[in-house]
């Protein structure tokens, strides 16, 4: 068993350092003294961070809804739901773009309501909210389809309402699985690159997030830098899941 | 008085159907049923967990149909308990507690108090995973017990655990009862369950009541052939029954009648049976045909001797015997071969047939444990 964990392990962990050593000490001052690398960085963050707790707002009820209720339409729901998981990363900007750009209805939201999403900072949280809720979705109905709904009743008769049952109750013993379902969101929108180049372009200082720095970055030569930033961007991600893993651990522990 | 009335029930192909219960309070009462029979589903009508199609339902004279579980002064025990995981065993006692918004000293007390009964006391600050099957067990019924309910229910409450903790948590169930003044009505799929906490029981089948009544009623006097078999009767035979041609001249007291294996004595005023080459007599008069049932322990196997004199005494020859630890299960056969029956008896009583296959002995089958189904 442990021989394909450190194989697995091994070889990631053989390419990250493998980009580690290609890196050189004038790339990494690029990378802290440009302003632009610094937004970029911001924009990542806050982006999939708000991305991730949409993600997971609709999570909750529509996993809980999916896991619970039966009703006419639901396997097409569940497959809807599905599909931008299986959807070409491009695809979704693509898409997006279309309907913004195209339809009577997102026209009148970019030009009626004045919520204009091309080319701008929140459309790249729209882009990594559709391309990555779905992880969170089905992570949370996989949790709550694990939580027995005796455990539900039994707090029906100790005095709670539907609501308290599924606060008290269901919610914490799914915490689990939906944390772990904000984990992928956060990630898949963390890295995401295609669709965003698509819908809202990389105009560095408004637009551009850490995944195009890396694309901007080669597509000019300075592939140090552009390694620099995307082992940042790994840093990053490692320290952000192991400190997610540890107090989700703990938390399902203590609730 | 708790009562079901008309109560309607269906998921899928199984339904309730106009199940009428009641069951005095306070009183423990077992719902006997094999799986399936909707034990389980009629219980959570009780609790509010399902809400019948039609009928209602009444816990001390208040119509709850339309309540919520909360508002029923119920305690609820699920197969398996379904302790909160994420809880510590003090968690899940205090649980009805805090969502009741109790002062935090009530909820101490009442929590040491119940801890107390149940001789849980060392386990508040454990986690659930580690509890014991009867340590979860007691666990539940503290979770319950603490809220105080007028009526507990209980689904299959010692079917996971092992004989001797399940002979333990029996004997406390009982004792709570008693002692708490509680109606609990225990869903189980075992008689020898049944025996060990209640006096009263009903026997549900695919969704309708089949009897209720005293558990030894249950046994003694069933209603039909299913609560015969469910109750564990091994004889069930159908035979042909008429009136005593004997009249009421003959009585089984005098012990006159000439017996053999194919006319055993009838009692006056009564029925005799025919079945199997043999004529049986029969506790009360009835015509056509019949089922008789009886019970394997009422049985009594004697060694052959002279031609016996009592009523329902027959000849036999033993046919095969396995040792069940508490008692021989005995095959015997009437001498023409026509008639099985199976009977329980003793150790001792089976040793001193001196047994050997194909041994004639004498059966007897005393008439008031013979009951008969004419439906």
């Amino acid at each position: 068993m442990f021989f394909f964990v450190v194989v697995f392990v091994g070889f990631i962990l053989t390419l990250i350092v493998a980009d580690v050593f290609y890196i050189n000490k004038q790339a990494v001052l690029t990378l802290i003294r440009s302003r632009y690398i610094l937004h970029a960085l911001w924009m990542s963050v806050w982006t999939s961070l708000v991305a991730t707790a949409l993600a997971l707002l609709f999570a909750v009820p529509v996993g809980y809804s999916l896991s619970r209720f039966r009703f006419p339409g639901r396997a097409v729901v569940n497959a809807i739901i599905d599909l931008p998981i299986i959807f070409p990363p491009l695809v979704v900007g693509l898409t997006l773009l279309v309907f913004f750009s195209q339809t009577a209805l997102g026209k009148w939201i970019e030009t009626g309501l004045g919520l204009e999403f091309i080319f701008q900072p929140r459309g790249i949280v729209l882009c990594q909210f559709v391309s990555a809720a779905s992880f969170a979705l089905r992570s949370s109905k996989s949790a709550f389809d694990d939580v027995d709904s005796r455990y539900e009743n039994v707090a029906l008769t100790l005095g709670c309402r539907r609501w308290g049952s599924f606060t008290r109750v269901c919610l914490p013993l799914a915490a689990g699985g939906i944390i772990t379902g904000g984990i992928l969101t956060w990630a898949r929108s963390f890295g995401l690159f295609g669709p965003l180049m698509i819908f809202v372009g990389s105009f560095r200082g408004r637009t551009e997030v850490l995944a195009t720095t890396v694309f901007l970055e080669q597509s000019v030569g300075n592939l140090e830098v552009a390694l620099a930033v995307a082992v940042f961007m790994m840093l990053i991600a490692v320290v952000a899941l192991t400190v997610i893993h540890v107090v989700g651990g703990r938390t399902r522990l203590t609730a | 008085m708790i009562q079901a009335r008309d109560i309607t029930f269906t998921v899928g192909d199984f339904a309730l159907r106009n199940l009428n219960l009641e069951v005095p309070c306070p009183q423990y009462f077992v719902l006997l049923g094999p799986p399936g029979s909707g034990k389980t589903i009629l219980l959570e009508c009780l609790c509010g967990l399902r809400q019948a199609a039609s009928g209602s339902i009444h816990i001390d004279g208040r119509d709850v149909t339309a309540l919520e579980p909360r508002s029923r002064s119920i305690g609820y025990v699920p197969q398996d308990y379904a302790l909160f995981p994420h809880l510590s065993v003090r968690g899940n006692i205090q649980f009805g507690l805090k969502v009741a918004r109790l002062a935090r000293e009530t909820i101490t007390r009442r929590i040491h108090a119940v801890a107390q009964m149940l001789d849980i006391e060392t386990l508040l600050d454990r986690r659930i995973q580690g509890l014991s099957g009867g340590e979860k067990q007691r666990t539940a019924l503290a979770r319950a017990l603490v809220m105080e309910p007028r009526l507990l229910l209980l689904d299959e409450p010692v079917c996971a655990l092992d004989e001797g903790s399940r002979q333990r948590i029996c004997g406390l169930l009982h004792t709570l009862q008693r002692k708490l003044c509680l109606t609990v009505i225990h869903v189980s799929h075992n008689i020898e369950e049944a025996f060990s906490v209640a006096d009263t029981a009903a026997i549900l089948d695919r969704g309708r009541l089949q009897q209720v009544g005293p558990l030894h009623e249950l046994l003694r006097s069933p209603a039909n052939e299913f609560v015969a078999r469910f109750m564990r009767c091994e004889n069930i035979l159908p035979a042909v029954a008429e009136p005593d041609p004997r009249g009421a001249t003959l009585s089984r007291s005098m012990g006159i009648l000439p017996m053999n294996e194919h006319e055993a004595g009838a009692t006056a005023g009564h029925s005799v049976a025919t079945l199997g080459g043999v004529r049986l007599a029969l506790p009360r008069a009835c015509t056509g045909p019949v089922k008789l049932v009886i019970r394997p322990e009422d049985i009594r196997l004697l060694r052959a001797g002279p031609a016996p004199t009592d009523a329902n005494s027959l000849r036999v020859s033993l046919a095969r015997w396995r040792d069940y630890g508490a008692y021989m299960k005995v095959e015997i056969r009437t001498l023409s071969g026509e008639l099985g029956l199976i009977a329980h008896v003793s150790h001792a009583a089976f040793a001193a047939l001196d047994p050997a296959a194909g041994k004639p002995i004498v059966a007897h089958l005393p008439i008031d444990a013979i009951g008969v189904l004419t439906d």
